[in-house]
This record gives structure tokens, sequence and C-alpha cells, in this order.
């Protein structure tokens, strides 16, 4: 069977649609708390993902934050894991530099 | 390290991985449930430096939008000197090595390394994600 154009060029057209409506569906849901973003990640094939959308590209951009280079470290007080003293950023930062590595176990 | 929310608890969005390294949580449903976890991974991943408890509400998590995992260095006048990408892919501490080199001046620290990292070249590989 062959296809005339005009439909083919709708095919692509609806093809099209549809994947710039998955790609910005992408993007919202890295733009949700985590917990939102892993429920909508976990209901779709990972490969999917990474193979219909820029994911890396989207990702960095949606998680860029609004702190940049220059700006003030927000400053916290937090409980070290051993429950031994509260850590407050700035009473360190006032002595020395500090690294912050966030993450966690999984 | 800042301790945060799970990236992929198992009532979430469970990793194969996990399964098959024995690292399966589900979301930690108040701060005790949190420090146990965070304990754990303190102590299976050899975390040498100081880590902290981020509070329940997530709230230096949001500030830091560290979710995954970021790494940041703070300057000793309180400002962001290095902000990675966000995790897993921007996870690269030779950015944070060179970053520090430049800080510290070129290999030359003009001050102590901070206490929150004080063995960084023996933590990270057990710590970078895959």
């Amino acid at each position: 069977m062959k296809l005339s154009k005009p439909i083919v060029v709708r095919l692509l057209i609806v093809a099209l649609v549809v994947w710039a409506g998955f790609v910005g569906f992408v993007w919202w849901s890295m733009r949700q708390p985590p917990e939102v973003f892993g429920r909508v990640m976990s209901r779709m094939p990972a490969p999917v993902v990474f193979v219909l959308a820029p994911f890396e590209t989207l990702w960095t951009h949606a998680r860029a934050g609004a702190l940049h280079p220059g700006d003030p470290a927000p400053d916290f007080a937090l409980m070290k894991l051993d429950k031994s003293e509260r850590i407050q950023l700035s009473s360190l930062t006032a002595r020395q530099p500090v690294v912050l590595v966030f993450g966690s176990y999984t | 390290m800042v301790y945060i929310l799970e990236a992929h608890p198992s009532d979430v969005w469970q990793m194969e991985s996990n399964i098959r390294d024995k690292v399966v949580f589900a979301s930690p449903k108040n701060e005790e449930d949190r420090a146990l976890v965070a304990g754990a991974c303190v102590r299976k991943l050899g975390i040498k430096f100081p880590a902290v408890l981020d509070g329940f509400g997530n709230a230096t998590e949001r500030a830091y939008t560290g979710w995954p995992d970021r790494i940041y260095l703070i300057d000793a006048q309180g400002r962001v000197a290095f902000k990675s990408k966000p995790g897993p892919f921007g996870f690269k501490p030779d950015e944070l090595k060179t970053a520090l080199d430049r800080l510290m001046g070129n290999g030359r620290p003009v001050g102590r390394v901070s206490e929150l990292a004080p063995n960084i070249s023996v933590g990270w590989e057990g710590y970078a994600p895959a």
C-alpha cells in the first residue's frame, strides 16, 4: 500500500505533536516534587523515556535550581547522624570552605 | 554529606540495580526512620566525612535543589563557589576537585580543607552513583 504525500505529512505532524506532548509531560514531571516525579517514572518503561526524550538535557534544566555560583549559600542547622551536635553551615564557612554532598542510599 | 530523601525508595520508584545490590528501602515514614536509613547508607558506603540529616520537610534539599544527588563548594565568605549539575548525570567529583584547586589557590592550599570532607578522595569512589 502506497500512502499519498498529504497523508504522510499529516502522520508526521501527528507524530510530532504526540512526541512534543510526551516531552512536555516528562519536563512537567521533572519539575514536580521528587515523589511525584518518581511515581511518574515508575509507570513508564525507562528505555522509552530515555530514547524518546532528551532526558539528560531536560533533567539538567528542570533541576537547575535557583542558586548560582556567587550567591550566598542558604544557611541551615542540621543534626549530625550520630546526634552528637547540630551543625550550622554558617559557623563552618566562617572558618573555612565547606563541601556539601547531597545524596541518599538508593 | 547532607542525607536527603531517598532517590529510589521501593514504594515509589524501585530500581533493578537496587534489588541486585540488596539496597531496598521504602520511603521513611518519619524522621526516626529516615535516620535509620541514613545510618545504613553511611555505614555501608563507608562514608568517612561527617553526615547530617535533612529535616523531614526537606527544607535544605529544596533550598539547594539537592535531589537526587549534587555537590556544592561553599567558600569562606559563605558564597557558592561551585555547584554541580544535578545527579546522577552531573555528579562528577572531578569537577569538585578542579573547583577546590581553584579556590584553594592552584593546589597551594591557603587554608584547611573543610571538616565536612577531610577524606574526600577516599570517600568518593564508594559513593558515586553507577
